[in-house]
């Protein structure tokens, strides 16, 4: 078998997913960032080597997610792209006619408007986490509730409470009034549902043109409380496509695709690269008084990274094929 | 001995330079500029400036920490409006106050109150006195005002005609005529924002250079003639009265009807109040109209750019997308796009920036 290998570095889960020629997805793994992205993606490759035929050919590399970089220089990646690209590529191959786009991951989420198969318009949050997926995880852990009973749980609601969504923290100290006034736990998850979907359309979504179809993707997305309140705030159908959790790194694997129609060879450094000893480190340059803090990349203590210079005196003083771009 | 007059190199250091610079040496003063802004000079200027100011004020403090042990005055103006009818922001006219309140050892400042308010109101004054603060006769100091007149007027024709700000500072000591800058077809990208924020490599994240290397050329407020950008402010409702926002509104509503212009960025620094309004007016212009992608950004004290530089890399991207082909007649991007605007640039003398140098046609306000 011949495709392309997607990997989405993000911060709360590392994704990797292989492609076949045709763009049909052919295997997805699903980890847990846990603060060891590298570690992660190592094992990830692993992972989809053991699930993928022995003979199978990697033509190209695409790496999306905060810790596109880093995947990058790792695995030896084609293509380099930011989130909203992958998921916009992502969503117009699954969910052909797509108008809408709206992700929810673990500390971002965004909302892109696609026309005719061209990304028009799009926005993320700022630094602030509301109304993302991490948020949820933390009230699931308090409320004691599994996360994948969070959807089904917030369905049997039939009254859902006001909670005050414009910021997690007061959206944590209003549900903890409403629980102690003794509203019941569907009626509350329903309730802070709702609440982060109004903060996520009043931000993220502020002044977007929303036309159908409307596709959810993103970790949050397995959330059916999520993806009702949507429909409910929207008053239009909204969509989960296959594999909405692993999106963006369908998108990169995509855009790999794309960039490797072009021509020229693969430049992946094959699975093997799960058992080779990556190394992070970093140091403060005290070259100018910018001290910036440039972090270095080592393979088998061999520098092969280096970036967060803001002049380029160190990241530019590898060889090329060296870098990634 | 020569005395040493400090200019920090932030807020309307973009605008005025080449007046103050022009102005000081004729009087046979030495002018010192702080360094380009890095990240010392930023951290220095977060720990003295109160919590509440913006990051270009706050910035401003470090650049004047920078210049305070090393001048014998420090050139801090009171800005109070550049423009009849109009304002700078309070925090430019408080900001003298500020740095006397805050700063230890400071060297004598020279505020003198830059205020055009009303109409026929000249800089004369401003100049007069400030030449008073230097003990320098009063011809001497007439000279000097009207050679800096020149020396502005120059910087702000090579402005419109596309250099950035600190080139056409170096161009416009030199009193030659200078060739325009050579502009290769490439697709316009229009970058609207305090100059400041723009202008400033570090708070910008080298947002411009970014811009260049990704092939796409930014075009500025800076470019268009002030006739221009009042013109196109006007069609708003209401005047807007303050002298920046109006400029930002003006330029951005011209280059949303200029064909040649693929997207739009627009510049935020946190906690800027006039910022929050003019990019609401203008985000709200650019979505009616929808025939220019909109991309706002919000500058900020952190220091990682990754933000930055996703949310940039996603709107190039999409500008690429649009432009690449494939783009149906009723795409998202430019279909039949309005006809450009008539800009008259580069080479006419005089019309200034915020209104301080008299036109060629002779404005009322000098004298």
């Amino acid at each position: 078998m011949k495709g392309y290998l997607g990997i989405d570095v993000g911060s709360v889960s590392t994704n990797l997913v292989f492609v076949d020629e045709n763009g049909g997805v052919r295997e997805a793994v699903y980890l847990r960032t846990r603060g060891r992205p590298i570690e992660t993606i190592q094992a990830g490759l692993r992972e989809v080597a053991g699930r993928l035929p022995a003979k199978t050919a990697v033509r190209g590399v695409g790496c999306t997610g905060s810790g596109r970089h880093l995947a990058g220089v790792i695995a030896g990646a084609d293509v380099v792209k930011n989130e909203i690209t992958s998921h916009a590529t992502a969503a117009c191959a699954l969910a052909p006619g797509v108008r809408t786009v709206l992700e929810i991951g673990g500390q971002d989420s965004k909302i892109i408007i696609i026309r005719d198969g061209v990304v028009a318009d799009f926005a993320m949050n700022t630094v602030c986490a509301a109304g993302t997926g991490s948020f949820l995880d933390q009230q699931a852990a308090r409320l004691n509730i599994p996360i994948e009973d969070f959807g089904p749980t917030a369905l049997e609601s039939g009254a859902p409470v006001r909670i005050a969504g414009r910021c997690a923290v007061f959206a944590e100290s209003d549900m903890i009034h409403k629980q102690q006034m003794g509203y019941g736990l569907p009626d509350i998850l329903a309730g802070l549902c709702e609440a982060l979907v109004r903060n996520y359309l009043n931000n993220v979504g502020k002044g977007k043109e929303i036309l159908s179809p409307v596709v959810f993707q993103g970790g949050v997305a397995a959330n059916v409380g999520m993806k009702r309140a949507f429909e409910q705030a929207l008053g239009l159908t909204v969509q989960i496509p296959p594999h909405y959790g692993v999106m963006g790194a369908v998108g990169a694997a995509l855009l790999a695709r794309e960039k490797m129609a072009r021509g020229g060879n693969s430049r992946f450094r094959g699975f093997g690269v799960a058992a080779t000893r990556f190394a992070a480190g970093g140091f403060e340059c005290d070259g100018c008084p910018n001290l910036c803090e440039v972090v270095e990349i080592k393979r088998e203590g061999e520098v092969i990274a280096r970036w967060g210079d803001r002049c380029g005196k160190w990241s530019s003083a590898l060889t090329p094929e060296e870098k990634t771009g | 001995m020569k005395p040493k007059v400090g200019i920090p190199r932030a807020l309307l250091y973009y605008y005025y330079f080449p007046l103050w610079r022009a102005f000081f040496q004729s009087l046979g003063a030495e002018v010192s500029l702080s360094g380009p802004t890095n990240k010392t000079v930023l951290g220095r200027g977060l720990k003295q400036a109160g919590d509440d100011v913006c990051l270009p004020v706050k910035l401003a403090f470090g650049h004047i920490l920078e210049l305070a042990g090393r001048v014998d005055y420090l050139f801090l103006p009171r800005l109070v409006s550049v423009a009849p009818g109009e304002y700078i922001c309070p925090k430019f006219l408080g900001l003298p106050d500020m740095v006397r309140q805050t700063v230890d050892g400071l060297p004598p400042l020279i505020d003198t109150t830059v205020d055009l308010y009303r109409r026929h109101s000249s800089l004369w004054p401003t100049f007069a006195r400030t030449g008073q603060r230097l003990k320098c006769g009063r011809w001497l100091v007439y000279a000097a005002y009207r050679r800096a007149l020149a020396e502005q007027g120059r910087f702000e024709s090579l402005l419109r005609a596309g250099r950035p700000p600190e080139q056409a500072m170096a161009l416009a000591a030199r009193d030659g005529n200078e060739q325009p800058p050579e502009t290769a077809e490439q697709p316009l990208v229009a970058v609207i924002g305090h100059p400041y924020n723009i202008y400033d490599h570090y708070i910008s994240m080298n947002l411009l250079q970014r811009l260049r290397a990704a092939g796409v050329r930014p075009v500025t407020a800076e470019m268009l003639s002030e006739e221009t950008v009042r013109r196109e402010a006007a069609t708003l409702p209401k005047r807007l009265f303050w002298t920046l926002s109006r400029r930002m509104t003006g330029a951005a509503f011209y280059y949303l009807r200029d064909a040649r212009v693929q997207g739009m960025i627009h510049v935020a620094s946190f906690a800027c109040g006039p910022d929050s309004i003019t990019g609401e007016l203008i985000e709200r212009r650019a979505r009616r109209e929808g025939h220019v992608p909109f991309l706002n950004l919000t500058l900020d004290e952190h220091t990682g750019e990754a933000g930055v530089v996703t949310r940039l890399e996603a709107f190039l991207d999409m500008l690429q997308r649009c432009r690449g082909g494939g783009v149906p007649a009723a795409g998202p991007c430019r279909d039949g796009a309005p006809a450009a605007g008539t800009e008259e640039t580069a080479g006419r003398a005089g019309c200034a920036l915020p209104a301080l140098v008299p036109s060629a046609a002779g404005g009322g306000n000098f004298r």
